[in-house]
């Protein structure tokens, strides 16, 4: 906050003078953010026991890059550099965790620089962005450098298998022999840390608790996917996946608590935040089923992130505003 | 001569077709690909617009001001068939890969805009001149970032290979996407030159010329009907 002292000349403070909010709670911005990098800490460390140095690596080089690539920006623009607020080293930790841990490095360099630099600071930096930034990175990858990018591919070599393209290519019995608790364990195939749905939950846990997030959006989000799987499921039980195993696999943990609940690109407000949250989810569904891509999560929230300026429309009437029948100024 | 010279060249910087106007975009999108069809698609644009300006221009004083626009359309519809036969006799490969947007010229924003905000008030020889340099203007923008876009999505120029061996195809650019943000950060670019420029010359930043009044004659005819 600023606040201006006006000194007399006797130089004793008589008067001070500060912009509104004159009440502040104490949270910051790099409290939020260190926050979040200790929620992300178990499924960091689940990463590293399930995929070895090689997650490690992705997950250092990229954290770099996205800092490194966001001092430049900031300095290229004549901007205060913003680094130091965690927030570039947040999206670069989500980047990485949205790949595979055998991603080449080229890639993950790639990937984190567009994630902040196109993602990021070309709409004017931390708070200004319409979708979520390592998402950006993510889409941006995938179009390009499909096989780097393609989970079973990169790991030919790994005994774990990709629950959600064995589903889509081999049908509901492939899936019989994933169990849910080496699901919830990370004992699958997948995004690097999105894979690791139980790490991921024990953080969300934690941001929920301390506040940092509010729980409509990954409960709207988690229940979107579960409603329309469910209604999938129920629908042809012998065919469709079982709910749940929709909610262990792909990224879904780590889009409903990380990625969907990023502070710009996600509604205000209770009602629009549900509707977000729900939209997120059933499309993650909807491209699960009939899409091309094994895991719809990316995508979804970024299609839901595109009618964010629309839910926001959704707003409390200003006390003593027009009725809802006609406007006050019209 | 320097009136046409004039005329000529503010299609080439100042009232630069798809990045200072910013008109024709639907093709300026979806058909540079490659440097190619960026440079074949200009290519036919050139010939449109110049003829079409020069007829527009010949016939101004005959053409009712109620239905100038159907005129316009009608004028540019029989020269973009004409290109549309000459492409498929002489350069078929080019017409396959442009496919729709060759017939689509008829409806270009740049065709009508120069239609209505010059050639149908100007004498024909700088309507020649105007078309000509928006012509030569959008030709080199397409091919520009058509080349740009083939660079990086084919590590190849014209069909040549650039890029070093164990370049991987940054397939992102010859998407749909690709195209919108190498078009975006082109603009962002010619602003923060035009602002360098203004800020070397002394003067304070000039606002980006997006929209200048040359492309569209509202404000003119609107003040004749009122």
């Amino acid at each position: 906050m600023q606040r201006e002292a006006l000194k007399p000349l006797t130089g004793r403070t008589v008067f001070t003078v500060s912009s509104p909010p004159h009440w502040h709670c104490g949270a910051t911005i790099p409290g939020m953010m260190l926050d979040i990098l200790l929620a992300l800490c178990p499924a960091v460390v689940m990463a590293a026991a399930v995929f070895g140095m090689d997650a490690v690596r992705v997950m250092a080089l990229s954290c770099a890059t996205a800092v490194v690539v966001e001092a430049a920006c900031c300095k290229a623009m004549k901007r205060p550099v913003s680094v130091d607020d965690y927030s570039a080293l947040v999206t670069g930790l989500l980047f990485a965790f949205l790949l595979p841990a055998e991603a080449p490095w080229w890639l993950v360099m790639a990937g984190s620089a567009i994630s902040i630099a196109l993602g990021k600071m070309v709409f004017g930096g931390l708070g200004g962005h319409p979708f979520c930034p390592p998402l950006v990175g993510w889409a941006v990858c995938r179009i390009s450098w499909k096989s780097s990018m393609d989970i079973d591919m990169s790991l030919l070599n790994a005994d774990l298998f990709y629950p959600l393209t064995q589903l889509k290519h081999l049908g509901l019995e492939a899936i019989s022999r994933f169990s849910y608790a080496d699901l919830l364990l990370g004992k699958q195939l997948g995004g690097l840390g999105a894979a690791q749905t139980g790490a991921l939950l024990l953080g969300g846990i934690y941001l929920l608790l301390r506040r940092r997030i509010r729980p409509d959006i990954p409960l709207a989000f988690l229940a979107g996917t579960f409603l329309l799987s469910l209604a999938y499921a129920l629908s042809d039980p012998s065919f469709y996946a079982p709910p749940l195993f929709h909610l262990m696999t792909g990224s879904v943990v780590l889009g409903a608590f990380f990625l969907a609940t990023d502070c710009s690109s996600s509604p205000m407000g209770h009602v629009p935040m549900i509707l977000f949250g729900l939209l997120g989810g059933a499309l993650t569904v909807i491209i699960r089923v009939y899409g091309d891509y094994p895991d719809g999560v990316p995508f979804a929230i970024m299609l839901a992130n595109l009618a964010t300026p629309l839910l926001d429309r959704i707003r409390p009437r200003p006390f003593g505003g027009a009725g809802r029948g006609g406007r006050a100024h019209a | 001569m320097s009136t046409l010279w004039k005329e000529f060249s503010k299609g080439l910087w100042n009232e630069l077709p798809p990045f200072r106007l910013v008109l024709g975009l639907c093709p300026t999108l979806a058909v540079t690909k490659t440097a190619n069809n960026g440079l074949g698609m200009g290519l036919a644009v050139i010939f449109v617009l110049t003829l079409s300006n020069m007829l527009i221009s010949m016939v101004r004083k005959i053409i009712p001001a109620k239905v100038r626009i159907a005129c316009f359309i009608v004028i540019a519809a029989s020269l973009v068939v004409a290109v549309e036969l000459l492409m498929q006799a002489y350069a078929y490969p080019l017409y396959q890969q442009l496919g729709i947007f060759v017939p689509l010229i008829v409806v270009n924003c740049i065709i009508l805009g120069r239609a209505e905000a010059f050639a149908s008030r100007n004498p024909v020889l700088p309507s020649i001149a105007d078309g000509l340099g928006m012509g030569v203007g959008y030709t080199a923008s397409l091919t520009f970032l058509g080349a740009l876009r083939e660079l990086f999505g084919y590590g190849t120029v014209f069909g040549a290979p650039v890029m070093w061996g164990s370049f991987k195809p940054f397939s992102f650019m010859i998407e749909a996407p690709g195209a919108f943000v190498c078009l975006g950060v082109l603009l962002a670019g010619m602003n923060f030159f035009s602002a360098w420029q203004a800020r070397r010359k002394g003067g304070p930043d000039a606002v980006p010329a997006v929209s200048d009044c040359g492309s569209c004659g509202m404000c003119d005819m609107a003040r004749k009907r009122g």
